[in-house]
């Protein structure tokens, strides 16, 4: 089991590498950069833009610049030297045994050209609520789903069923963000008993993640939680309308499957009593695709988030990414998309551990 | 075991058995095609969805030549109503008839919009999966019945760029392909789209290159090319054309997003996602319906494209009992 | 033996059958209502199983036998399927009046069945000695560790080498024949009163077939349980079985016991089954089979539904739907040709026919 754990994991190193290096590839091709909007004004010289260029190190060839990024190459070092770190040991190697102690590799992710702030530090305030966000909503979207889908297949062409599915029809076609947009039109907007958006309410609550916020949820934590879930019953309730729709159906034509194979009438035959038959029998088989798809759903949140945040004024990742975009932020958007590769990645990993957890034929190492 | 001869003069001969006038067998001989196509006219849903779909493409079509949409024409703003007036059946006043009611700033009809609109947004809808179902198919077909290291090498590229976001990929090469024109957008679908498909086409590559008629084909002779082209795809064509269905769903929404976020078609060629994306800002003021329409026809085609897409694979598929 | 009859034989009983007797169908329907009609997938069955009988239930593809043992158990899909007739006494107690809870009792504790497919027919989730157990601990009153032995004591008794270690194995790690000997260890772990087997060997090689079929006849032997045996194949039939029912589209058309039915084939239907099957005798002759096809359950023949295919038919077959006429010689036949009126043609049947030495 561990080798498994161990082998699945080795192998979703090669694609992180690619992964990054194609993003990075990608985004130092694409025409513009963060000194275009320097393009604009008169009073900064090409001297100085230059100089703007060099500092960042974006008058390298990329494959340089994508090295020096990793944390491989020694952004002091000349030639062939670039591999070497400053004492003389090939950069990649950890710091203390005298590898170099820029890039990735060493926990290094760069600074922000926007506005100078580390990238971790960037990243960071960023990715609590974005986590806050998501969260909640996949444990909603999850539940939900998961329930809905067995009671529709249990209950095929009840009431419950007909109304699941013109559910699922209805909310699998409405787009995330025009329903965000309706959403608030009438809670915030005409009916106004939600707010416009927002984590939280800035006239009487102090900056999320801020020293005084903590002070203020410690001594009225009720009000803190409940101003917290005023602003998130909306984005919460756009991002798992739609997921829901899907993965309900999905769950019920999971269990539908399970309920016709041979084995469940079989257990009805030696006189299994019908719930038995549905959790035991049915479910624990129906349990296989439901996990990987919803494993493979986990990247859909994040993208689902960059729609809601935005919306919403949601201070988070999606947002963050999208004004690195603008901005053409190099090191933000890198350490964006590699932190959410890497949810990403460790995501499918829990999928396929839990898959192999759950089904005894497929074997380990 | 006792046998009991009834002697050869008894003994029907083939021609008989065939000829058997049985009381009401009728042996219709149906290609696959023609199965299918029956099952999907019985599936109340599949054929709401078709008219739904097809009629929004009608009105993609018809739509622009009725109602023309001419960017430059801007009538005198009318200051008492710079936001916009709501539909007629809203505000109770009909002198201008307005179904759908205006846009803020420069008062443009709604209705025209959304019509004018349904021409690009289904353009690229369409234009775009379909690159994509042949790239994808083609790309899937190959890793999927070579197999081995090409499979291996294939497909990993195909997961490493799954891992990246296609939001963002699209964002990037927005730019690089120029700014805002409708095909730079659908060429950017087109050829992100692929992925998903060609995950789907290998995994039914792989079990399918295991069919017995893989091997007959094999032992009579035939190449590798001829067995994928026209043994193993057709039979790989339903669940594709499945997904394909629901990739134009998902290309629609994909390209309103983009524009709503600014990066897509621009506004001067209408697309649903950019009237949408123009409306933010005077939706918090009020002006609910100017995005709400666009949406709506959003809602609406995609609706009906599952509604088929949902018809097609119940149709499609060989074991149901629909 | 046949309750549904007329000319001349006792009226249809009324209320449980004698004791002697333990499976008893009577007038047994069961129809689905599809898209393009109802599908009359039985239509009045009747036979009964005495008390450690053995009786098998012949016929082809798309005949109703399957459908007739899953009535019994109830184990219709009741949306498209519904029992809409019949009775079903089983040691004294109506099995289609029970109310569910009773019925669960009976099933896998006094009626065991297994099933055509062993590949499909375990849950690939759980381990053999699981499956087992639960069977034992619903019927049963052990502890688990009681059950354990049960379960390790029924896979000795259907001949698994190596019982400790099966019983906490997948299914998936065991061969076809395996596992259905597992089904059957699992069947009869209760002690059950009666065994249906639905097509136990179809999917097995010729060789496990053989091996399946001489381990369901010695259990039986052993335990004195009821053998209630689904089966398309003759040759089965005619090694394992006392009594035997042919079913011709969701109907009995013959009925009796083996050398009755095998030998005498009265009727049509199993005369050309029976020659239809190849054999040294017929060397040299061509096969006979049944001309024509199984009928279009939406669309059936207004008079016997085996007449468009008979050699024998007349007008009356057309017109009238033959009624089960009991044979002087034993046993019964749904045929016209046995009606006394046709005694003329009768004379002619029976010089159609030549015994010849197997």
């Amino acid at each position: 089991m561990i080798r498994f754990i161990i082998r699945r994991s080795l192998e979703t190193i090669p694609v992180l590498f690619i992964t990054s290096f194609m993003i990075y590839g990608i985004l130092l091709i694409a025409p513009g950069g963060p000194e275009a909007r320097f393009a604009l004004n008169p009073r900064i010289t090409q001297a100085q833009i230059e100089a703007f260029r060099h500092r960042w190190g974006l008058d390298q060839p990329i494959p340089i610049q994508y090295c020096r990024w990793l944390g491989a190459c020694n952004p002091d070092g000349q030639g062939l030297g670039i591999f070497i770190s400053n004492s003389g040991v090939p950069n990649f190697l950890p710091a203390f045994i005298g590898g170099g102690d820029n890039g990735v590799l060493h926990g290094d992710l760069g600074f922000s050209i926007r506005d100078g702030r580390p990238v971790t530090v960037a990243i960071g305030d960023r990715i609590i609520p974005t986590l806050i966000l998501a969260g909640t909503a996949y444990v909603i979207w999850v539940t939900v789903a998961f329930l809905s889908g067995i009671i529709a297949a249990v209950r095929r062409y009840g009431w419950f069923d007909s109304f699941l599915t013109v559910f699922s029809y209805i909310g699998f076609s409405l787009p995330t963000f025009w329903l965000g947009l309706m959403l608030l039109t009438v809670f915030a907007a005409q009916l106004k008993i939600l707010p416009a958006g927002g984590m939280w309410t800035t006239r009487d609550v102090p900056i999320f993640g801020s020293a005084e916020y903590w002070a203020f949820a410690g001594a009225k934590p009720l009000t803190a939680i409940i101003d917290l879930a005023r602003h998130l019953i909306l984005p919460v309730f756009t991002l798992v309308v739609v997921s829901i729709a899907g993965d309900s159906r999905f769950v019920r034509a999971a269990m539908i499957d399970s309920l016709n194979q041979d084995y469940v009438r079989t257990a009805r035959a030696k006189g299994v009593a019908e719930r038995s038959v549905i959790i035991k029998h049915a479910l624990r088989n129906a349990l296989l695709p439901i996990i990987t798809n919803i494993g493979l759903e986990i990247p859909f949140l994040f993208t689902g988030a960059i729609v809601t945040e935005t919306i919403f004024s949601w201070p988070g990742m999606g947002r963050g990414f999208i004004e690195a975009t603008t901005a053409f932020d190099y090191p933000v958007l890198m350490g964006i998309l590699v932190v959410t590769a890497l949810l990403v990645v460790l995501a499918n990993l829990v999928a396929d551990v839990l898959y192999a957890v759950v089904d005894p034929r497929i074997t380990y190492g | 075991m006792v046998e009991h001869n009834l002697g050869d003069e008894h003994a029907p001969t083939i021609e008989e058995i065939e000829g058997v006038a049985d009381y009401e067998v009728q042996l219709e001989s149906l290609n696959q095609w023609q199965i299918a196509w029956r099952r999907f006219k019985r599936h109340r849903l599949a054929v709401i969805g078709s008219v739904l779909f097809i009629g929004m493409c009608l009105v993609a079509i018809l739509g622009p030549v009725i109602f023309p949409y001419n960017f430059l024409d801007i009538k005198k703003p009318d200051v008492l109503v710079f936001a916009g007036r709501p539909p007629s059946w809203v505000s109770g006043d009909f002198s201008p008839f307005l179904l759908m009611g205006e846009t803020a700033r420069f008062q443009r009809d709604v209705f025209t919009l959304v019509i004018n609109g349904a021409r690009l947004s289904l353009i690229i809808g369409v234009g775009s999966t379909v690159i994509s179902v042949v790239i994808g198919a083609l790309w899937g077909g190959i890793a999927g019945y070579f197999g081995g290291i090409l499979d291996s090498v294939m497909m990993r590229i195909v997961d490493s760029l799954l891992a990246v976001p296609i939001l963002f990929l699209i964002l990037v090469f927005s730019r690089f392909l120029g700014r805002g024109s409708w095909v730079t957008v659908l060429l950017i679908f087109g050829f992100f789209g692929w992925l998903g498909i060609a995950r789907l086409v290998r995994s039914l590559f792989l079990s399918l290159r295991e069919e017995q008629f893989v091997d007959a084909a094999r032992a009579v002779g035939v190449s590798d090319q001829r067995i994928i082209i026209r043994h193993i795809l057709p039979n790989a064509l339903s669940p594709i054309i499945v997904s394909a269905t629901l990739g134009v769903a998902g290309v629609i929404v994909s390209e309103a997003f983009v524009s709503f976020l600014g990066f897509g078609v621009d506004p001067n060629t209408p697309t649903w996602g950019n009237i949408l994306s123009n409306s933010l800002e005077f939706v918090n003021q009020g002006n609910w319906w100017w995005a709400f329409f666009p949406g709506l026809a959003i809602v609406i085609t995609v609706l009906g494209i599952n509604f088929m897409g949902d018809g097609l694979r119940d149709a499609l598929d060989p074991r149901s009992r629909a | 033996m046949t309750i549904e009859s007329t000319y001349g034989s006792r009226p249809a009983r009324v209320g449980p059958p004698p004791s002697d007797v333990l499976l008893e169908v009577r007038g047994l329907r069961t129809y689905f209502k599809v898209l393009d009609g109802t599908v009359k997938a039985v239509d009045g069955v009747d036979f009964s199983v005495k008390r450690g009988g053995r009786l098998a239930i012949v016929g082809e593809s798309g005949s109703g036998k399957s459908v007739t043992a899953l009535t019994i158990m109830r184990l219709i899909d009741q949306p498209p399927g519904q029992i809409v007739a019949g009775e079903v006494w089983f040691d004294g107690r109506d099995l289609l009046t029970l109310p569910i809870s009773e019925l669960r009792k009976i099933r896998g504790g006094e009626i065991a069945m297994i099933f055509q497919e062993p590949m499909t027919s375990l849950n690939p989730v759980l381990t053999i000695g699981d499956q087992i157990m639960e069977a034992v601990l619903l019927h049963q009153d052990v502890a688990k560790s009681g059950a354990r032995d049960i379960a390790i004591r029924s896979l000795t008794d259907v001949g698994i080498p190596a019982p400790e270690r099966r019983v906490a194995q997948y299914p998936h790690e065991l061969s076809g024949g395996m596992r259905q000997r597992v089904m059957i260890a699992m069947a009869l772990s209760c002690n059950p009163k009666l065994l249906i087997a639905d097509e136990p060997t179809t999917a097995l090689d010729v060789t496990i077939q053989r091996q399946i079929l001489e381990l369901i006849k010695e259990i039986q032997d052993r335990t004195g349980t009821g053998l209630l045996l689904i089966t398309h194949d003759l040759g089965v039939v005619a090694e394992t079985v006392e009594d035997v029912v042919v079913m011709y589209a969701g109907r009995v058309v013959e009925q009796g016991t083996v050398e009755e039915v095998l030998l005498g084939a009265r009727h049509p239907y199993t005369r050309g089954l029976l020659n239809s099957i190849p054999s040294k005798g017929k060397r040299g002759h061509r096969l006979a089979p049944i001309r024509g096809t199984v009928p279009n359950p939406f669309r059936m023949p207004p008079g016997c539904t085996f007449e468009p295919r008979c050699p024998y038919a007349w007008e009356r077959c057309v017109q009238e739907e033959p009624a089960l006429i009991r044979l002087g010689s034993g046993g019964a036949s749904r045929c016209w040709i046995h009606d006394p009126s046709s005694r003329a043609r009768l004379d002619g049947y029976d010089h159609d026919t030549e015994v010849l030495p197997t």
